[in-house]
């Protein structure tokens, strides 16, 4: 029962040799990162994977990263993932999708302390869907912590959900440090929406693991055409499109078959569908997918069909490309940008012009005019790498380490300038209520009571140090 | 290597001699059960040592060698010891001496030449009462509980576990210590003595009558069930009403421990002998309350009171009843309703009222000798006669549960009509073959009717809805109380009262598990604790022991039952859970 | 026996005494918390009874008083009895097992023995408690079904809320594809006072 700073001194230094085996890592500027969102591991999709991959390339290049999300059912306190990514399982009331209550209050006792305990001096938010990301953004900047917020979605302007999500927006991130964006249209939605300055705001696309998925000739079927669909089947990634297409393309096309993958609310429309047209062969819904089965059902087809209604980036249709699968989608938000023209067949988010869009690649397929998976896959695999992704986000945080955090005064200022007149005023009370809270937290329990947790990632990190030991201890083995 | 030796405080005040206990190997501990003297024949000895270990099956061996240095001669002694050690060669051999004028004892364990250079034998002495060790019933943690069902047998999840061990040994050794100080045995013992069977004549009669009385009693028992089980009351509406009736089910329950009590089998072990005994100690204790409640009721006339308040209290009900009806037939709480539905659902409840005064007017000459017969089943003991007030409740309070099944069966009819026609409005339907919601196309005229009705339903929904909720309400007042008294039943049923004295009164019986105190220590001698039996805690003894009752509660969650009340299916008292389909 | 002072996860002062009995085969660690103080005693009961004279004033029913004494000295007694907790001890008797004392305020005490063969590791864990996130000590208990298994976890030292911290790591890692969010890894910290005794 040592006292935190005693057993934080016992702790040896890493070995010189270490630091010459990495000499591409950025030791000097090892900063402590804490990914805060709402989506992560074990819910699935597109932000959780994101966080999860990038957390993992930011502990390769030497930094600190803890994760912190809200419980999921039994799912709850602290636990590690591979190479010491240590998540935090927050016991927060999940609200609705999977996202938190917020009260833009009570979850200071707790994030305070993990931020403390962590020595956390990087804030890095998640998703404009989460409330626990925004929660976190506000906390951070109450306590002075650095904050960077990627944004993972589009937004209309016009109904009044997002008026007002747009409004929170504004509110969240006119004094964050940085934000990033997935894709150029991105960027611009969310400079719009927020009333941001473009300066601040940084443009780094998703990635995929090229090496999970490969192309595999020998599961398709040669005398079939499948077109596979793998998405959450919710409203907003075009399901009844879907329903529209499948009976039209059927009907024309004898050996057409259909792959779908995924789960949700709109299952019942795909099932209706194939119980009218009794194509109960020829339509498979299968269902929620486990990450590491995607790949399995990606090779499967040769067509890939993505219907979103609207995406930011689509880290669907750079898979199934990768997989070396045509990809035929509907021409929305930051889509364009993903794919080169020639790997894509870009179509308006209607009936009509999807089954146009098919037939063409159908077409391409049935002459073998389209290019083999193998070289599909060869171009895509240099596009989108998560190594890419980590260094481009590193150099955010570098600049973001050397500005200054608002003072409160600033912030306040910032507040009203930016959100207008009611907002503006309703929040600036609310930070003031915020660091008053804070305060109080301090005098209850201060900083030097909170103990330091022992670093399992980063400079001198348990694991790094212990992942070394063994690492040399092979070597030893393998020399011997 | 630490050797644990597990020795009776009863023997520490022995003459030398040889230890004689059980050598558990795996756990490398000595349990010593007794101390055998000087003079003896090595033969007799391990031939008595044969026939003890046949009797009780367990591995009862000469562990080493006991000093108590009291006496004279020590030097012949150890010799003389040492030379036992080849004759009952053991392995390890301990060798336990006590000296005067000191707490400290001196504490060996020798193994054979070979092994001793490997390792040094430390030896840990642990004192316990030999006495509260073998009567007491050890029980499994709770974590071992959860895992499955161990409640009739918690020494068998004991198998891991060295306490448990000990704790069998000890108990199992029981052979041992039933030889009688006086006894001439071929070989003289020290060990836990009990101070005789205190015997009484009065004691033996009872113990040779409880036989004959047993077999008397469960051939009536039988006589009993017999006719209950008769095909005459076994007809259908008969066997509907006993369903119905918590006093024949308590009467059930009770036949059925008494049959268990008076069974001719032995009870096999102690868990079963504890049942028993919690039976019979609730059973009386329900008829002591029960005939001091016969006393009561019947001096002073209180049976003729009663019954003289009993009428003008139904009329009471009603005339309140029949206000109720007037005000919801107005303008209740100033709610407007369907003017021609409220005044046909209003006479129709008016009526049944009058149905149900005339019908206790005409019962009223007859309802003192009906509580006068009723009042002696109380002899019968208390839990009968809460069943039966229960069971009279019901009665009395018929018209309010018809009242309550009137009114829900039609609200839901119409929930359950606009909710239908509320997804045709939408252009969907309930697919039953699938158990889901299928979308599908209707016809004009169709959509036309389901408008039409749905819009009647909807403007009828506040009346019934109101007629409803009162009812509702006052039928939930009745399960209430109801639900109360079974309550009530069911703790007297299950309260294991024997256990519980038990526990209160011989704590060392109901064992959790054991502390230990570390004793005072000198350097180089043995480390010395007492091992103590802790208790179980009183809630661990009344859920483990608490014994199983006749009723089934409902497992509904209060948001299933807002539910249930909202979707206006019928709710029952717990006791009638199992007949929810009719 | 040695004594050292200590500050719990919520600011107090504790004090640890180790107590060696024997060598290394036995030895105790009791944790003393602070005693009942008696201004915070004394509040409670000012406050409880100040309440109860405003609403015997307001309702000039003496029944009020009596029973405000009443419930003060009921709740007293349950708190010294129930609540309280002065000393949580840990004797640990190597090859035996590890026993676990609660003492009382009112002299109370509360005993679990675990033995050692039910023992499977202790190890410091972190969770979340309250608003906190803290380090504890707690032993494993192995599951009588499963040999690999855990069937329950017992915190140790857990009113006194002493403040562990992890001296010495020891990682085990789960073999698995360093991509794949499966590769979940168990972290058992062992605690440095315990290792030389079990």
């Amino acid at each position: 029962m040592a006292c935190g700073i005693e057993a934080k001194e016992t702790l040896p230094e890493p070995n010189n040799s270490y630091r010459v085996n990495c000499g591409k890592w950025s030791l000097l500027r090892a900063h402590r990162i804490c990914m805060v969102s709402d989506f992560f591991y074990p819910n699935m999709g597109g932000v959780e994977s994101h966080i999860y991959q990038l957390s993992q390339c930011l502990i390769e290049r030497g930094h600190k990263v803890i994760i912190v999300t809200h419980a999921y059912g039994n799912r709850k306190g602290v636990r590690y993932l591979t190479n010491g990514l240590k998540i935090y399982y927050l016991p927060l009331k999940v609200m609705y999708n999977q996202s938190t209550a917020t009260t833009l209050f009570h979850s200071l006792p707790l994030l305070r302390y993990i931020f403390v305990r962590e020595r956390i001096n990087m804030v890095h938010s998640h998703s404009s869907f989460s409330a626990m990301a925004h929660d976190s953004l506000f906390h951070a900047k109450t306590m002075g912590i650095h904050t960077v917020f990627t944004d993972h979605s589009l937004f209309g302007f016009a109904d009044v959900s997002s008026v007002l999500t747009n409004k929170l927006l504004t509110v969240s991130l006119c004094d964050t440090n940085h934000i990033i964006c997935v894709s150029y249209t991105s960027k611009e939605n969310t400079v719009l929406r927020a009333a941001l300055d473009p300066e601040i705001v940084s443009v780094i696309p998703n990635a995929v693991d090229p090496a999970e998925f490969m192309p595999d000739q020998d599961r398709r079927n040669g005398s079939t055409i499948t077109i596979v669909v793998v998405s959450r089947l919710v409203y907003r990634k075009g399901i009844d499109l879907l329903g529209g297409i499948i009976p039209e393309l059927c009907q024309k096309y004898p050996h057409l078959h259909f792959l779908v993958g995924g789960e949700g609310p709109k299952r019942l429309v795909l099932e209706e569908v194939r119980e009218r047209y009794q194509l109960h062969d020829r339509v498979h819904l299968l269902g929620a997918l486990e990450h590491q089965d995607v790949r399995n059902v990606l090779v499967q087809g040769q067509i890939f069909l993505n219907t979103s209604l609207t995406e930011a980036f689509c880290m669907a249709i750079v898979e199934a490309a990768s997989c070396g699968l045509q990809v035929v989608s509907t021409r929305v938000g930051g889509i364009p940008e993903v794919l080169p023209e020639n790997l894509i067949i870009l179509c308006e988010p209607s009936v009509k012009s999807l089954c146009e869009g098919l037939e063409k690649a159908i077409a391409q397929h049935q002459a073998e005019r389209s290019p083999s998976p193998e070289s599909i896959h060869n171009t895509v695999k240099t596009f989108y790498t998560w190594r890419n992704v980590a260094e481009r986000t590193e150099k955010v945080y570098d600049r973001v380490a050397g500005e200054t955090v608002l003072p409160m005064c600033e912030r306040l200022e910032r507040l009203f300038a930016h959100c207008g007149s009611v907002t503006g005023y309703f929040f600036a009370v609310c930070a003031v209520v915020n660091f008053l809270f804070l305060l109080f937290l301090r005098w209850v329990t201060p900083d030097s009571i909170i103990d330091i947790a022992v670093d399992a990632t980063g400079p001198n990190g348990a694991w790094t140090r212990q992942h070394i030991s063994t690492g040399a201890k092979k070597g030893k083995r393998t020399e011997a | 290597m630490v050797v644990k030796v597990f020795f009776p405080t009863s023997c520490s005040a022995a003459d030398s001699g040889l230890l004689v206990g059980r050598w558990i190997a795996e756990q490398s501990s000595a349990v010593v059960l007794a101390v055998l003297h000087f003079p003896f024949v090595p033969g007799q000895v391990k031939q008595y040592l044969t026939d003890v270990r046949l009797a009780s099956g367990l591995g009862l061996a000469v562990l080493g060698s006991w000093s108590n240095s009291a006496e004279e001669k020590r030097e012949e002694l150890e010799q003389f010891l040492e030379d036992l050690r080849i004759i009952f060669c053991h392995e390890p051999w301990l060798q336990i001496r006590r000296e005067k004028s000191t707490k400290f004892w001196s504490c060996q364990a020798i193994r054979s030449q070979q092994e001793s250079a490997a390792e040094e034998i430390k030896v840990i002495l642990i004192y316990h009462d030999q006495r509260k060790v073998m009567l007491s019933l050890l029980h499994p943690p709770e974590s071992h509980l959860a895992a499955g069902d161990h409640r009739t047998e918690p020494l068998s999840t004991g198998g891991a576990s060295e306490l448990a061990a000990v704790f069998n040994t000890v108990a199992q050794s029981r052979v041992l210590f039933m030889t009688d100080k006086y006894d001439e045995g071929p070989v003289r013992l020290t060990h836990w003595q009990s101070e005789g069977v205190e015997g009484s004549i009065l004691v033996e009669l009872l113990k040779q009558a409880s036989g004959p009385v047993c077999m008397f009693l469960t051939f009536l028992l039988s006589l009993l069930s017999a006719v209950c089980k008769s095909r005459v009351l076994q007809m259908w509406p008969l066997s509907f009403l006993w369903s119905k009736l918590s006093t024949c089910e308590q009467l059930g329950h009770r036949l059925h421990q008494l049959r268990l009590l008076c069974s001719s089998k032995k009870a096999q072990d102690q868990i079963q002998f504890t049942r028993k005994a919690n039976i019979l100690v609730s059973f009386l204790l329900d008829i002591v309350l029960g005939v001091l409640l016969l006393s009561w009721l019947y001096s002073k006339n209180r049976i003729g009171q009663l019954a003289d308040t009993l009428i003008p209290m139904a009329d009471y009900v009603a005339q309140e009843l029949q206000d109720l009806l007037q005000w919801l037939m107005g303008v209740p709480a100033g709610l407007k309703m369907n003017r021609a539905l409220d005044q046909v659902l209003g006479r129709f409840f008016q009526y049944h009222i009058h149905l149900w005064i005339s019908y206790i007017h005409l019962m009223s000459p007859f309802i003192e000798m009906i509580l006068w017969y009723i009042g002696l089943s109380t002899c019968l003991g208390f839990t009968m006669a809460l069943s039966i007030f229960s069971d009279v409740i019901a009665l009395l309070t018929f018209h309010i549960y018809c009242f309550y099944v009137y009114g829900a069966r039609l609200y839901c009819l119409k929930i359950y009509g606009l909710s239908s026609l509320w997804r045709l409005f939408r252009g969907k339907k309930w697919n039953v073959l699938r158990q889901r919601v299928d979308s599908c196309s209707y016809d004009l005229d169709q959509l036309f009717i389901g408008t039409l009705l749905f819009t009647i339903l909807l403007f009828l929904l506040p009346t019934t809805a109101l007629y409803y909720l009162v009812f509702t309400l006052l039928r939930l007042v009745v399960v209430l109380v109801q639900g109360l008294i079974h309550l009530l039943v069911d703790m007297i049923n299950s309260l294991p009262l024997y256990s519980l004295a038990l526990r209160l009164c011989r704590s060392y019986r109901l064992a959790a598990g054991v502390k230990f105190r570390v004793l005072e220590q000198q350097t180089g001698k043995p480390l010395r604790l007492l091992m103590q039996i802790n208790p179980l805690s009183y809630g661990r003894v009344v859920q483990l022991y608490s014994l199983p009752t006749s009723s089934s509660y409902p497992k509904d969650s209060w948001g299933s039952l807002l539910k249930k009340l909202f979707l206006g299916e019928l709710i029952y008292p717990w006791r009638q859970k199992d007949n929810k389909q009719d | 026996m040695q004594e050292q002072q200590f500050t719990n996860i919520y600011g107090g002062a504790i004090s640890l005494q180790c107590r060696s009995y024997d060598a290394a085969s036995c030895r105790e660690f009791s944790v003393c918390t602070q005693k009942l103080s008696l201004r915070g005693l004394t509040a409670c009961t000012c406050a409880v009874w100040l309440a109860a004279y405003a609403l015997f004033a307001y309702t000039e029913n003496s029944a009020v008083l009596s029973a405000a004494i009443f419930v003060t000295l009921i709740g007293l007694l349950f708190y010294l009895h129930f609540v309280k907790i002065d000393q949580e001890s840990l004797l640990v008797i190597a090859s035996l097992g590890i026993q676990m004392t609660s003492y009382y305020a009112s002299g109370k005490e509360s005993t679990t023995f675990i033995e050692m063969n039910n023992v499977k590791d202790v190890v410091i864990n972190e969770a979340i408690y309250m608003q906190k996130v803290i380090y504890y000590l707690c032993i494993l208990l192995k599951d009588p079904v499963d040999p690999h298994g855990i069937s329950e976890v017992v915190p140790v030292f857990q009113t006194s809320a002493a403040r562990h911290l992890p001296t010495r790591w020891t990682a085990s890692k789960a073999a698995g594809p360093s991509n794949s969010f499966e590769g979940a890894v168990q972290v058992e910290i062992n605690m440095c006072i315990l290792e030389t005794t079990l």
